[in-house]
């Protein structure tokens, strides 16, 4: 709608409402300017400009006290001729400056004067807007020596508005002012950058407000959380800003290079800084107490976006005041650290890459290097950790993990240092196995037991590919929150990441050695240094750093596979089991099975355990704790060695699937995930193919564990489950050990008879399902049999032969009674009479060709087929 | 406490579907990837097992479904001689996985007698054989296949048939000797290359089934078909001496093996026992009772790994006493 594009067309227009304006100085003839006003174009505004200027200044001016609804009126008319014009004259601009801030000077007190908000806005966005108008060339000479009482004025004024005002928009205003007058405006029109002498002009001038800016922001920052999180973003950007420029290195030592006096008038120069090196160290002693505090209060500030604006500051003010604010390094750089876990994914990353950019450019603060910091603040960290873990709540433990884990982060694989100092390790350790421990006082655990002794789950279960499931549900003595054990897992892997792996994994195996009480976390923490040392979820800072190497870890894997799975770590009392076995049984067991004292939460019962057969619940808890994490700690194995596991599947898999038939329920889901684990980690398709494909690894177990049976009473079941989710290509392998399970039952019929009977069962299940129909006997017969003759397959397809003639119950008690006989007759133990009748019946017997044979000492079977062969004559 | 349990084999390899009559280690000490065992079967079929996955990695087949009798890899690696009862001594090329029949010896004895071989050389070495006579060894150049000469008992002598053969060649000549035991139970050096008997003894009363020698310190023992071990020892004039005997508590011993190291030895025994001796005091140190049926052969890996192949179709796998 601009009409009047002429400056003669709008004088003509406005040259009355100015006189008007001149003449009688009220709201409505402002107002009447101002509506002029927006039908003039801007060009032609520019031409009129000063002479537009004059009455709303000549307004302002006038002595005597005014309206405050007609100086807002003129500010705001003020402000739009400004927001569409330049100001062009140096004298212009600075008359502007004094009299918009004068608007707000009251004579009486150090505070803004007592006006409406309406005003104060007015006032600041007039202020805003004339900086913005000014021309380049001018604003920078506007910064002049003198110009510094005015500056002061209005630098005081805004930080008094942005701290004192109530109104939150008043609040912003002034915070942008502020930023507008200190050139840290970041809009469009003020593009260009300064040279060497502006900057050093220009830090000269602000360092004189330093004290009064860091002071009052500090105070702004460190408000109260609820007063909105834009201002304190504004706050910390103005804050870092302010001194990263007063404070910049880069200045600070051309300074002190040239130091030439300017020629100002002395009361100016009474106010003028001279950054010397005095006053650079007393300018930081006082800064590092504000940055301090400020840290404190900003880095648990409730607003992810305030946290986010900490790490801008950290990183400006480490890379611009390195020399200067060397004090502030290490509570700059323990900020970063501790942000690393935020919990906003915004916040984490932004400080991932804050840190990264330290870590690559090799930043140096003051004469340090970046790492001799991080690693002073680690060492001094691992020296009060016991003591923190001790006596913090969860949200202290918290943010000290978060700090630790950080440290490692940044460290990387420079935590050797720390590690390799025998004192700090064992402080660090303590820490961890401190915090890690359980309260196994939970009956539960002992309580639930599995009572479907079913099948595995058929299923691979394939929606579950993910690399890791859940952790089974822990409960820990000195913390409740999941965050904490997050952090300590994350912790551990990082350690195993980036620390010496053997010389972690001895120091832990050996705490496992030492103490029944450090077992359960020592086995946690290996648990997780494996996985941590095979790259699994953990985010490298480091470009440089070389992992473990896979013939490496695998040694290692191999050696604590070997310590969880032998015999006194894995076969531990997790029931009462007196009512399972015969009575010599136990006495035999008790005296090999680790029964294991109590944690230290049951001490009184802990002690009794030892001479105490029965043990107590506490330590069965524990006991069944540990064998959790044991399996857990397979399966991350498993994880980490991906195909290589492969290989220490002969070990592991018997022991695993051992306890996936456990009573306890708990062990036997973590040994069913452990089993999961194993199958994605070492690319089987399920379960059924991992046992399928490893049977013999399995076969080999259950061969040797079979000869020591009353040590693994749980043999046969693992057989049983084998047999349950084989093939055919199973049958060569487990010919012998089926020869073993009879000769086994045969030496403990009377006490095993029910799980070998399962047992063979199974075997008879599992060979129908192999060979459907009686055409693939034969074959099975001949394959198997070989010409030595296995009594076991003739037996079985014997068997196999009657099962599918539906034989009658008549039928097995004629066989059974006909078998009798024919023992007794072998035996020789039969009187004349018996054996005329035992003869007979053994001949019709042998005529359906179904004759059993006995199973076990060759002699006994040479002796029967003795006796037999006259049978055969007649 | 009960007495420790019995010691259990390390692992059982299982697969062979076949009595196992032969067994040799080898590869894994000059880094030529991971050792390796192989083992020959009654029905003719060569399985190379993998010591790290303890599995088959491949079988050969080579010998007409015939009894493999004796298995021996060549210094130079890679090769393989197996000897079958189908009268065949077959030369395989192992190396990068191919497994090939390159060369093949026809023997002229049908008898259990497995051969012996003597590196000589770089790819040079001489081989001992059951000869065309009952009681002949005949000596072979190889690989030129070219018959050196038949080592033939004076007439007098009649010691039977050669039961098991040993070339060795001691530090200070070059010369290569023969031991071989016969089955009248006697046991003889021969000079191979003057052809005679430098020495016999007669050690047992029963067949010599088999024997090992000890060149360093000149001593060898061997086994039969008795209740005894025999050791002799040979002296500065090549004569052989009877030592001691060893007695057993049941009779037959199929293979006995010295272990690399000289510590120990081990016996396979008709008797499914495994016998484990020190060498130098030949105290009995353990029985190993695991197979259920006759142990055929015994075999010792550098390392100090024992294995033992039985007619019950398994191969178990010992870590006994092992060197620190």
């Amino acid at each position: 709608m601009a009409v009047f594009d002429t400056p003669e067309e709008a004088f003509g227009v406005l040259r009355p409402v100015c006189v008007q304006l001149t003449k009688t100085q009220t709201v409505e003839n402002v107002e009447r300017l101002q509506a002029q006003l927006q039908a003039v174009s801007d060009s032609a505004l520019q031409e009129l400009q000063q002479y537009i200027l004059f009455p709303l200044r000549f307004t302002l001016k006038a002595p005597g006290p005014k309206r405050e609804r007609l100086i807002q009126s003129v500010v705001e008319c003020l402000t739009f001729v400004l927001s569409s014009t330049c100001v062009k004259e140096q004298e212009l601009l600075q008359e502007l400056f004094s009299e918009l801030s004068a608007c707000l000077y009251s004579p009486n007190s150090q505070k803004p004067a007592a006006v409406s908000e309406e005003l104060k806005l007015a006032v600041i966005q007039g202020l805003s807007t004339l900086m913005h108008s000014a021309y380049g060339d001018i604003l920078v000479t506007f910064y002049e020596p003198s110009i510094l009482p005015r500056l002061g004025f209005a630098v005081s004024l805004l930080l008094g508005l942005a701290e004192q005002e109530k109104s939150k928009q008043i609040k912003i205003a002034a915070l942008k002012c502020l930023q507008v007058l200190l050139f840290q405006c970041d809009c469009e029109d003020h593009p260009r950058s300064l040279d060497e002498l502006e900057q050093k002009q220009l830090g000269d001038l602000f360092a004189a407000f330093l004290p009064g800016i860091s002071t009052a922001l500090t105070r702004v920052i460190t408000g109260d959380f609820k007063q909105g999180h834009s201002i304190v973003v504004s706050s910390l950007q103005i804050f870092y800003k302010t001194v990263g420029f007063v404070m910049a290195d880069e200045q600070l030592r051309r300074l002190s290079k040239v130091q030439a006096k300017p020629a100002v008038e002395h009361r100016v120069a009474e106010l003028m800084v001279h950054r010397e090196a005095d006053w650079v160290k007393n300018t930081s002693d006082k800064l590092t107490i504000l940055i301090k505090k400020i840290i404190e209060c900003v880095s648990v500030h409730p607003h992810w976006k305030v946290r986010l604006e900490l790490i801008d500051l950290v990183e400006a003010l480490l890379v611009k005041c390195s020399q200067s604010l060397v004090e502030s390094a290490g509570p700059l750089l323990k900020a970063l650290v501790s942000l690393v876990n935020d919990e906003s994914s915004e916040v984490q990353a932004h400080c991932s890459k804050a840190l990264r950019h330290f870590a690559d450019q090799k930043v140096v603060v003051g004469n340090r290097a970046f790492a001799d910091i991080l690693s002073e603040n680690l060492h001094s960290l691992a020296t009060s950790l016991p003591r923190l873990m001790n006596s913090q709540d969860d949200q202290g433990k918290f943010s000290t993990l978060s700090l630790l884990l950080g440290y490692l982060k940044l460290l990387g694989p420079r935590v050797n240092f720390v590690l390799n100092s025998v004192s700090h390790l064992q402080r660090l350790s303590k820490a961890l196995i401190q915090v890690l421990e359980l309260d196994v006082a939970d009956i539960k655990v002992v309580e639930e037991r599995r009572w479907n002794s079913g099948h595995l789950s058929a299923s691979p279960r394939t929606s579950a590919a993910g690399p890791r499931r859940q952790i089974q549900r822990r409960y820990f003595r000195f913390f409740t929150d999941e965050r904490v054990f997050l952090l300590l897992r994350q912790v551990c892997q990082l350690l195993g990441f980036y620390g010496n792996l053997y010389l972690l994994v001895d120091h832990f195996l050996e705490l496992y050695h030492e103490s029944v009480v450090y077992r359960k976390q020592a086995a946690m923490i290996l648990n997780e240094l494996v996985a941590g040392a095979a790259g699994l979820e953990v985010e490298n800072l480091h470009e440089k750093h070389t992992e473990t190497s896979p013939e490496e870890l695998r040694e290692i894997v191999t050696s604590i596979l070997e310590e969880y799975t032998s015999q006194e770590n894995w076969y531990l009392v997790t029931c009462i089991k007196a009512e399972e076995m015969g009575e010599e049984l136990t006495v035999k067991q008790s005296g090999l099975q680790a029964i294991t004292s109590g944690a230290h939460t049951c001490q009184v019962s802990s002690f009794l355990a030892f001479s105490n057969p029965s043990p107590t619940i506490c330590s069965m808890n524990s006991n069944i704790w540990q064998i959790c994490i044991q399996l857990e700690g397979i399966g991350h194995f498993a994880y980490a060695l991906g195909k290589d596991f492969r290989l220490l599947l002969m070990s592991a898999l018997y022991p695993v699937l051992e306890k996936a038939g456990d009573q306890t329920l708990l062990i036997s889901q973590a040994a069913a995930s452990a089993m999961m684990d194993i199958c994605h980690a070492c690319g089987y398709d399920s379960l059924q193919h991992l046992i399928n494909q490893n049977s013999d690894y399995l076969v080999n177990g259950i061969s040797l564990n079979l000869r020591h049976l009353s040590l693994h009473p749980h043999t046969p079941k693992v057989l049983e489950v084998m047999l349950q989710n084989s093939d055919a290509s199973l049958l060569p392998l487990v010919a012998d050990v089926v020869q073993d399970v009879l000769a086994t039952l045969d030496q403990f019929y009377d006490k095993r008879a029910t799980s070998f009977v399962s047992v063979l069962h199974a075997l008879l299940a599992a060979l129908a399902r192999w060979f459907p129909d009686t055409g693939n006997l034969g074959q099975l017969r001949e394959q198997s049999v070989g010409e030595e003759g296995s009594h076991l397959s003739q037996r079985l397809a014997t068997l196999e032969e009657g099962l599918e003639n539906t034989t009658t119950a008549e039928d097995i008690e004629q066989f059974l009674l006909n078998y009798l006989k024919e023992k007794d007759v072998a035996d020789g133990n039969v009187s004349d009479f018996d054996n005329e009748e035992g003869l007979g019946c053994t001949g019709s017997v042998c005529g359906s060709s179904t004759v059993p044979q006995e199973p076990a000492p060759s002699l006994g079977s040479s002796d029967l087929a003795l006796t037999r062969a006259p049978t055969h004559q007649r | 406490m009960a007495a420790p349990p019995p010691p259990d084999p390390q692992f059982v390899l299982r697969g062979t579907q076949s009595a196992v009559h032969a067994l040799h280690f080898c590869g894994g000490a000059q880094g030529q990837g991971h050792p390796l065992l192989l083992s020959g079967s009654l029905s003719g079929l060569v399985h190379i097992w993998s010591l790290q996955t303890r599995r088959a990695v491949a079988t050969l087949d080579g010998h007409e479904g015939q009894c493999v009798t004796w298995l021996q890899t060549l210094p130079q690696g890679h090769q393989l001689l197996s000897q079958g009862r189908d009268l065949k001594l077959c030369l395989w090329d192992l190396a990068e996985g191919r497994n090939a029949v390159v060369d093949s010896v026809r023997l002229e004895s049908i008898g259990f007698c497995r051969g012996s071989v003597l590196a000589r050389g770089h790819q040079h070495w001489t081989l001992a054989v059951p000869g065309r006579g009952s009681d002949e060894v005949q000596i072979l150049e190889m690989p030129s296949k070219t018959s050196v000469c038949t080592l033939k008992p004076e007439a007098d002598a009649k010691p039977g048939m050669p039961m098991c053969l040993e070339l060795w060649q001691a530090n200070s000549s070059p010369r290569p000797l023969l031991l071989a035991g016969y089955e009248d139970g006697s046991v003889a050096l021969w000079d191979v290359s003057e052809r005679k008997v430098c020495s016999r003894i007669a050690c047992h009363t029963e067949p010599v089934m088999a024997l090992d020698f000890d060149s360093q310190k000149a001593r060898g023992v061997s086994g039969s078909a008795e209740k005894a071990l025999a050791v002799w020892s040979l002296d500065e004039q090549q004569a052989l001496q009877a030592l001691r005997t060893q007695e057993l508590t049941n009779p037959g011993i199929a293979d006995v093996k010295i272990r690399p190291d000289r510590k120990i030895l081990a016996t396979a025994g008709w008797d499914h026992r495994i016998r484990v001796f020190h060498w130098w005091t030949m105290k009995p140190l353990a029985v190993l009772a695991f197979h259920s049926a006759t142990v055929h052969c015994v075999a010792f890996a550098t390392d100090g790994l024992l294995a033992a192949g039985s007619r019950d179709q398994r191969i178990s796998v010992w870590s006994l006493y092992p060197r620190t």
